[in-house]
């Protein structure tokens, strides 16, 4: 590629790091573990609406067979576009899961309250105790499942779902989730926010919102 | 089309893509992070693979799309490792490293030491383009970026990392 001559100057800066490549001395994989990884892996059923990997592997938070779903009660949440205004109502005690080897499935409220927005920012987004960006795998009734694929606030689950949405246009239908998509979706005591903290990653704006808030 | 058939024709799909990505990626991971933490990503990332199988692009660019499922598998995986961390620090008491004198550290701890003192977006560039010795476009998918941006963060980061390297 041309571009790639001119993208590769500095070869001495090159050598430089590559010598310094942790890989250079890695072992080559053992071909029957690869070989029954990828047995473990294709022996997963796609089919099932949850996330729960056949593989049962060490003490990891996101691996497992049995689901334990940890509630997060939703509180009515004076939304924080009041900048200095309503005090934020005290978020009920959330039962913390046990660090074992479950998948975590965590339950979020969508929006009930017609709440008056101001311009999202990253200062008040920061501050959010749940956010992540995740694709959603079912939009079933009045529950929406997304799987987490980077988790910036609160504690990674393997699987989120909202529930009070209406066929998938929750948050007010000004998000409408689409199976397959990815979104970023942030919330604070259980609730899911409906002032433009939420929405599709596709939106340049909202991953600047993002980018900037969880450095 | 028979399940039979979908299945065979899923399976052969998957371990093409495995086989392109596995042993890149476990480099990928060996270079970033411990060898548990290596095995744990890589198998799960190996089941985005075969649970997106049809969003996996086709040829060799499943490779730098791979990549970038890692790399948000291991942002995870130690955000989770950061927490059971923490906790552990509230009842051990952690002996400070001794002091290193610089003419002791060996040219591989100097650069890693450099790269440390970067940014982490910008250490991670630096990574991409000379350990797994990606492209622009290709990097750029890694770190969803345009190629453009990537070049251009590129360049910077390469003169941060040489003033640092002649700082030390």
């Amino acid at each position: 590629m041309n571009d790639r001559n001119e993208f590769d100057e500095d070869p001495q800066l090159r050598a430089i790091l590559g010598q310094a490549d942790p890989a250079r001395s890695l072992t080559p994989a053992d071909p029957q573990g690869l070989a029954r990884l990828l047995e473990d892996t294709m022996a997963t059923d796609i089919t099932e609406e949850t996330t729960t990997p056949v593989r049962q592997r060490g003490a990891r938070t996101w691996l497992g067979v049995a689901a334990a779903v940890a509630v997060i009660a939703g509180g009515g949440f004076a939304v924080a576009s009041s900048m200095g205004g309503d005090e934020p109502t005290t978020p009920a005690a959330v039962d913390k899961p046990e660090p074992a080897a479950d998948p975590v499935v965590v339950t979020l409220q969508a929006p009930t309250l017609a709440a008056k927005c101001a311009m999202p920012t990253p200062e008040i987004l920061a501050q959010f105790d749940t956010a992540f960006s995740g694709t959603v795998t079912a939009v079933d009734g009045d529950v929406i499942t997304l799987t987490p694929t980077e988790t910036f606030a609160g504690d990674a689950a393997d699987e989120v779902d909202i529930v009070g949405g209406m066929d998938g246009r929750a948050l007010g239908g000004v998000v409408d989730f689409q199976v397959g998509e990815t979104y970023y979706v942030s919330a604070m005591g259980g609730q899911v926010s409906a002032c433009g903290y939420s929405g599709s990653t596709s939106d340049s704006q909202l991953s600047e919102l993002y980018n900037v808030a969880f450095r | 089309m028979s399940d039979e058939v979908t299945d065979a024709g899923r399976r052969a799909r998957f371990e093409a893509v495995a086989g392109l990505v596995t042993e890149p990626v476990r480099r990928f991971l060996a270079r970033r992070t411990d060898a548990e933490t290596a095995d744990d990503v890589l198998a799960d990332t190996l089941l985005v693979c075969w649970r997106r199988l049809d969003d996996v692009p086709d040829g060799d660019e499943a490779l730098p799309w791979a990549y970038g499922v890692a790399r948000h598998a291991l942002a995870n995986a130690e955000r989770s490792a950061r927490r059971q961390r923490r906790l552990a620090y509230r009842i051990t008491v952690v002996d400070p490293p001794s002091e290193t004198a610089p003419e002791d550290e060996q040219p591989d701890d100097r650069v890693a030491a450099a790269l440390a003192r970067l940014r982490p977006d910008e250490a991670e560039l630096l990574r991409l383009w000379a350990w797994e010795q990606l492209g622009p476009a290709e990097i750029a998918t890694v770190l969803d970026l345009t190629p453009n941006a990537v070049s251009i963060r590129l360049h910077r980061a390469r003169g941060r990392l040489k003033e640092i390297l002649e700082e030390s």
